[in-house]
């Protein structure tokens, strides 16, 4: 096991930024780490990567302490954090080069290290340029590079895409997936983008007040808490109706079913006995979007794009 | 390996300089200039005091030396502010680099920075304005060598005290103005009021002006000035003892964005 967090807690003064945090993570494991501003994510990231102390509970990386064993697990992770991180006035090679030098890359691996980490996040022609005369996206590609250089055990990329276009988000997932397919890197990966995370076929943990308040893979978590529902629209009034879980909004009925093609047949023709007139029938499916919504009651700050269709 | 990532981080630094050296270079070019306006003033001002032979370099040279090194004490601050405004600390803590060599690997840039500011003044101002070294160039070396590590262990102390880098710049520029003055550094110190000379050997400065001035003005090997040398270097160890007790990483310090 590449990541062991249990029970974990941490509180900033009278503030619980964790309450009681389990998450385990293997080899080659992609985890979307979701949650709104506040949700404890960045918080849990530094505390993997031993910035912080924990208050209760325990973090292992690769079976040590992050605080008490901290040279053995830094030279483990690769951390890109949340704020853009990188040293403007130095080139993207200098930036890249230095955190391989701090893994003790040296000579030809060096060179190899660095070349590829820029190639993966497809910097190789912005490689001389000075990292102030980037653009934000640019910059953010850096940023990740300077994180996974030395080929981490486990990357903690805390919202890697934050700020940047959807080509560069869909560049920086492509590099990730690479990372955990051809390292077999564990990778943790916050954000804010449901999209993204769906692009990324991760397991994903929802965050929300310092809880994990549902892990799993997309589909599971989808199928777990959420279902798909007929969406009818009347010319006046929708009925009332009782035979399945349903949510009636003026002219419009949203019946709650497993399998809504199917019951189209069923519900249909009963309709038409309650006098209505019929306008349309939708069949809506369940999203990760509107099991977060339905799990925190909160939406997510930044909207959710479709990046999977960028992809 | 810990010479390899002290290494990495020294030459990271050395190529941040590289990028602007301006701070550098003007703080080593001003105090050529100044020492040009006060070296007839400090020639007055030596003879005054017994030393008929002086021609004011022997005051003016080491003088403006010390005052302008003093000014690029924030330089070792600046090393470590700066990640914090750029946020490449958090990342640079979260890397194999303990603390100590991340800040032995940031002090070595601005300990060489001070040694070339030191050479070229005592070399070209000591050139330019005719300063002759009577005594032991081996001890000037020895000297100018403890004060550049006393002014980086100052740095040291001045990151672990200062939580903002206008604190750091503020506590550089008053620290420096009151060491050149009470050390002898911009007067000679035997025209210092009474009080000023009394608390004198308390000010580091005072220990490298007096040990400029045995090698310049006292013919003799470089054991005269082995005294204010171990000062110096005891100065040094207490900064950064003091440094070392009170610096964490994981401090919030607020740098320039």
């Amino acid at each position: 096991m590449i990541l062991c967090v249990e029970n974990l807690h941490k509180s900033y003064g009278d503030v619980d930024a964790l309450r009681g945090v389990d998450i385990e993570m293997n080899r080659g494991e992609i985890l979307g780490l979701l949650g709104p501003n506040g949700a404890g994510k960045t918080t849990l990231v530094s505390l993997v990567a031993g910035l912080l102390r924990p208050d209760a509970g325990r973090v292992e990386v690769l079976g040590r302490e992050p605080v008490s064993d901290a040279r053995s697990v830094r030279a483990a992770i690769g951390l890109a954090p949340q704020d853009l991180g990188v040293y403007p006035s130095l080139t993207v090679i200098d930036n890249v080069t230095f955190f391989a030098r701090l893994h003790g890359f040296r000579g030809t691996d060096l060179r190899r290290c660095v070349d590829e980490a820029i190639e993966l996040l497809a910097l190789s022609e912005l490689a001389g340029r000075r990292v102030s005369t980037l653009s934000g996206g640019e910059k953010r590609r850096v940023h990740t590079a300077m994180a996974i250089v030395h080929r981490p055990k486990l990357a903690l990329l805390d919202e890697p895409t934050a700020g940047v276009d959807v080509q560069t988000r869909s560049r920086l997932v492509d590099a990730v997936r690479h990372l955990a397919e051809a390292y077999g890197t564990a990778i943790c990966y916050s954000s804010h983008y449901f999209g993204e995370v769906e692009a990324l076929d991760a397991r994903i943990a929802i965050l929300d007040n310092g809880m994990v308040v549902v892990q799993g893979t997309v589909s599971e978590v989808i199928h777990a808490h959420a279902k798909a529902a007929l969406e009818l629209t009347f010319d006046g009034p929708a009925p009332e109706w009782r035979d399945d879980p349903a949510e009636r909004t003026d002219s419009q009925l949203r019946i709650y079913t497993d399998e809504p093609a199917a019951d189209i047949v069923r519900i249909v023709p009963q309709l038409q006995h309650t006098g209505t007139s019929l306008r349309s029938v939708r069949i809506v499916h369940p999203t990760l979007e509107s099991v977060f919504l339905q799990l925190t009651g909160k939406d997510l700050v930044a909207p959710s794009e479709p990046i999977g269709a960028a992809l | 390996m810990t010479v390899v990532r002290v290494r990495a981080i020294v030459v990271h630094e050395l190529k941040i300089l590289r990028q602007d050296p301006t701070f550098l270079i003007i703080f080593t070019l001003m105090p050529l200039l100044i020492m040009a306006f006060l070296k007839p003033t400090f020639r007055a001002a030596l003879i005054l005091v017994g030393n008929p032979g002086a021609n004011g370099a022997e005051q003016a040279v080491p003088g403006m030396a010390v005052l302008f090194a003093l000014l690029l004490v924030g330089n070792v601050g600046y090393a470590v502010f700066r990640e914090h405004g750029w946020n490449t600390w958090p990342r640079l803590v979260a890397s194999p680099a303990n603390g100590v060599e991340i800040m032995i690997g940031k002090s070595v840039t601005p300990l060489l920075a001070l040694c070339a500011q030191l050479t070229v003044l005592f070399v070209v101002g000591g050139v330019l304005f005719d300063l002759r070294v009577q005594g032991s160039i081996v001890g000037l070396v020895l000297v100018a060598a403890s004060l550049a590590v006393t002014l980086v262990c100052m740095g040291l102390l001045l990151i672990s005290v200062c939580r903002t880098v206008l604190q750091l710049q503020a506590g550089t520029y008053l620290g420096a103005m009151v060491l050149a003055g009470v050390g002898g550094a911009l007067t000679p110190i035997s025209s210092l009021p009474g009080w000023a000379r009394h608390v004198a050997p308390a000010a580091p400065t005072y220990w490298a002006m007096r040990g400029f001035r045995s090698a310049i003005l006292v013919p003799g090997s470089w054991t005269v000035v082995l005294w204010p040398v171990l000062v110096l270097l005891g100065f040094a160890t207490f900064f950064a003892l003091v440094a070392a007790s009170r610096f964490r990483v994981g401090d919030v310090k607020i740098g320039w964005a």
